[in-house]
């Protein structure tokens, strides 16, 4: 895969200093005075910048190092602001942080790219603003509008000043959001003319995906039929009304459920079949109206039947105590779940243009259409019972490499 | 075991025939002479050529729209089961895709007419709604459209997995239970609504105890502020029963003998158990028009394959339109009734005329539209007729001492 020319790369080892954690955002303080005035004067650099490469096709090296210092920076501001990070960032931009982006010395732009870069980024900016991580999206937006890394703050803030250490998926999905923000800033800020990836593996390592009980199965090619787009919404009437119904019978089915795990340990074989089926369908319908997949699914929830599938383990033994507090262990992962079905919409909105246009729905929308799916059908999974395993909210598609931190079965592995 | 067969067919035919002349008889005397109408002594010259000059471009537009529908619908059951590779699902999910896609594609190519109609009726300050809202209002239309064929699909295709081909009569008997049902429940949709005024309230009671009903709910639908346009309808069966008048009647422009004339009108429709009989009518209809889905789409490998489902939606457009005549005479029989009803019960032809004269003044309806165009489209009696029958129930009520 060919390298971005602004790459997030991460070297955070989880470990958080309590002390700094509680006291976070205000600490964040000095840096974001100096991050609002460096981004002024980032701005104004950018619009030379634009000039520049209208005439030249190229940026002159010395405005194109100012601007992409103010996007390490602020990658930094928020990696340390949202806890994806723990040390104390410095003021310059140029010294390694655990959170940090690469960027490429100035390249030859395309002269029309540059022109209409303002229209061209918006899509970007909208992912990045629903991702909520990053200067794509400014904080105080991230913050009152929830987005994704503003959860992850959040809920990371009760679990480090609990552990000392930040949960592994919550801090990979931090870096993801603030690296794809990093990456809208630098195309608007004409760094580069590549136009952002929302694909996860472009972080330098890769991110770890712990093996779970309900996983995520991509088969789909990317082609979409323009006549199946154009109706998308409409066509999905049907699954709504249908996927209604049955979510009724879940919730009663997992009420049952709840019952008898509390007295067996186990979630009957029956129940387990009919709640998967139910999270798989949900899955299913989800990824047909996001544009996350592509054909009109079937109702039944069948595994393998769908593009964008999800495989569920057999029932297991649950802990007792994890079943009792199931709802309220639940709730940091429908936080995180809510969050995330803002970043669909925008998967689903940009999706129905690119694909409506190109016939094809872009790779980078559609791994990430996908991997939120997952997380949804994970936190379904888990409040039904279907599992005891936490949600995972690391944003990778596919891979079972071990983590450094074991899949817990508690929130802290959210 | 032919003649079994024979027998069963003739025994089933005879059924539906009686059926449908025991759901024909109507209060209006048989016979009944309907005078001849000066239209533009009653409507006004001037109302009479504004009506005829609105008329005309939807007189030219249904023709190009039907064949603009049934073109799409041909292409479509020829090349629309490629479609069936969009489908992750079983059969009926499939079908319900190609269902869906075929709608799709229909309201597609109905969308330029319905423009130009809409376009047509704002310039005659007939609406009042933008174009973006009656696109919006549109496509989400089409929704309801599609959740409907996805409830056929599922019946018909879930019988004719099972059934084979005998699939017709059990899917013709539950999707008329579900148009019964879809009757009774319908008056619960109307949400902008509010209870009548004390004077028609009490104006209400006298005609339903006048024609020996009660129970019925009436209401004033808030409309005004999407079209100037007056009508009033009658909805629901049993408990459900409703009579609405939009508001746009209560406004001022209509005479409240008119407004009368309009109440005893739609409680007509109850007393006559219109709602009921169209139902019956519906699943009379829903029998043979199976029966010829099942044919038809025989060469498909029949309904069970969702391939064949392109070519149903074909067949039940050129059945649809080839009904419409029918469909339309009963319509037309029972506004009939209901008009008759409504000069029974209010005793004033007056009111009826003033009735009749505005809609031709304020909803631009052409009292005398060309006889064509009245087969195959008017669901009511014509502006002129029933003024004419006015005045035949007021010259019978002369003779009568």
């Amino acid at each position: 895969m060919e390298p971005l020319p602004i790459r997030l790369t991460v070297a955070d080892d989880l470990s958080r200093n309590r002390l700094t954690v509680a006291f976070r955002l205000l600490l964040a303080l000095p840096h974001l005075v100096w991050l609002l005035l460096w981004g002024l004067a980032a701005g104004v650099a950018s619009v030379v910048l634009w000039l520049a490469i209208l005439f030249e096709g190229r940026a002159p090296r010395i405005l194109h190092g100012f601007v992409a210092g103010y996007v390490r920076y602020s990658t930094h501001v928020y990696a340390y602001l949202f806890l994806a990070a723990d040390p104390f960032p410095g003021f310059a931009g140029s010294s390694a942080y655990p959170v940090d982006v690469e960027i490429d010395p100035p390249a030859r732009q395309g002269r029309w790219g540059a022109f209409f870069r303002l229209v061209l980024a918006l899509p970007a900016l909208v992912v990045a603003s629903a991702l909520g991580g990053g200067p794509g999206a400014d904080s105080s937006s991230a913050w009152s509008t929830g987005g994704v890394v503003a959860v992850v703050a959040f809920l990371g803030w009760f679990a480090s000043l609990a552990r000392a250490r930040m949960p592994a998926g919550l801090r990979d999905l931090g870096t993801y959001a603030i690296g794809y923000g990093a990456q809208a800033t630098g195309y608007l800020l004409l760094l580069t003319d590549r136009y952002p990836d929302s694909r996860p593996v472009h972080v330098s390592p890769a991110p770890l995906l712990p093996h779970h009980a309900v996983r995520l199965t991509l088969r789909d090619e990317l082609r979409r039929d323009r006549v199946v787009i154009a109706f998308r919404l409409l066509l999905a009437l049907p699954h709504f009304a249908w996927l209604s119904l049955w979510s009724l019978a879940a919730v009663l089915a997992a009420v049952a459920g709840w019952v008898v795990t509390l007295v067996r340990g186990t979630l009957p074989r029956p129940l387990h079949r009919f709640l998967a089926a139910y999270v798989r369908y949900a899955a299913h319908v989800t990824a047909f109206a996001s544009l996350a997949g592509g054909p009109f699914p079937g109702f039944v929830g069948r595994q393998g039947s769908y593009p964008v599938d999800i495989e569920v383990d057999g029932a297991e033994r649950q802990g007792r105590w994890g079943v009792l507090g199931r709802l309220v262990l639940g709730v940091p992962s429908l936080l995180v779940s809510t969050a995330l079905a803002g970043a669909l919409f925008a998967v689903a909105l940009l999706g129905w243009f690119a694909s409506l246009w190109r016939g094809r729905m872009p790779h980078g929308l559609r791994d990430l259409g996908a991997t939120i799916v997952r997380y949804h059908a994970q936190t379904h999974a888990y409040l039904l019972l279907v599992t005891p395993r936490y949600p995972y909210a690391c944003p990778v598609v596919e891979g079972a490499a071990p983590s450094t931190e074991p899949a817990a079965l508690g929130p802290a592995a959210a | 075991m032919r003649a079994l067969r024979a027998a069963a067919w003739a025994a089933g035919i005879a059924a539906w025939a009686l059926a449908a002349w025991l759901l024909l008889p109507s209060v209006v005397p048989d016979g009944l002479d309907l005078p001849a109408v000066d239209v533009d002594g009653v409507f006004g010259r001037q109302v009479v050529d504004d009506a005829e000059d609105f008329e005309r471009l939807f007189l030219v537009l249904w023709p190009l729209s039907q064949a603009a529908l049934l073109g799409t619908l041909w292409l479509y059951a020829r090349r629309g089961a490629r479609y069936a590779r969009e489908s992750a699902g079983g059969p009926i999910a499939t079908g319900m895709l190609l269902a869906m896609l075929g709608l799709a594609f229909a309201w597609l190519s109905q969308l330029p007419f319905d423009l130009v109609s809409f376009w047509w009726l704002r310039r005659h300050d007939l609406y009042r709604l933008g174009y973006f809202e009656w696109a919006f209002g549109s496509y989400f239309a089409l929704g309801a459209t599609f959740l409907t064929a996805c409830l056929a699909v599922l019946i018909v295709m879930g019988f004719a997995g099972r059934l084979g081909d005998r699939w017709w009569l059990p899917a013709a008997a539950v999707i008329a239970g579900i148009a019964a049902i879809s009757t009774f429940a319908s008056p619960y949709l109307v949400t902008d609504a509010k209870p009548f005024d004390p004077r028609l309230r009490e104006t209400a009671e006298r005609y339903e105890e006048s024609q020996g009903v009660d129970g019925i709910r009436f209401e004033v639908e808030r409309v005004s502020d999407q079209t100037p346009l007056a009508n009033a309808y009658a909805v629901g069966v049993g408990p459900s029963r409703r009579v609405v008048l939009w508001d746009t009647l209560l406004d001022g422009r209509f005479s409240t003998g008119a407004v009368d004339v309009v109440l005893a009108h739609e409680i007509g429709h109850h007393s006559s158990y219109h709602l009921w009989k169209g139902t019956a009518w519906f699943a009379l209809f829903a029998l043979p028009g199976a029966y010829v889905l099942m044919r038809v789409t025989r060469r498909r490998g029949g309904l069970a394959r969702p391939e064949a489902v392109p070519l149903a939606l074909l067949a039940f457009a050129v059945l649809s339109l080839a009904l419409a005549p029918f469909g339309t005479w009963l319509s037309r029989r029972m506004e009939a009734e209901a008009d008759w009803k409504a000069l029974q019960t209010t005793h004033d032809p007056r009111g009826a005329r003033q009735l009749f004269t505005g809609f031709a003044r304020t909803s631009l309806g052409d009292p005398d539209p060309p006889a064509w165009s009245q087969w195959l489209l008017g669901t009511h009696p014509t502006l002129a007729d029933r003024v004419a029958m006015a005045r035949a129930w007021a010259a019978r009520q002369q003779r009568t001492p």
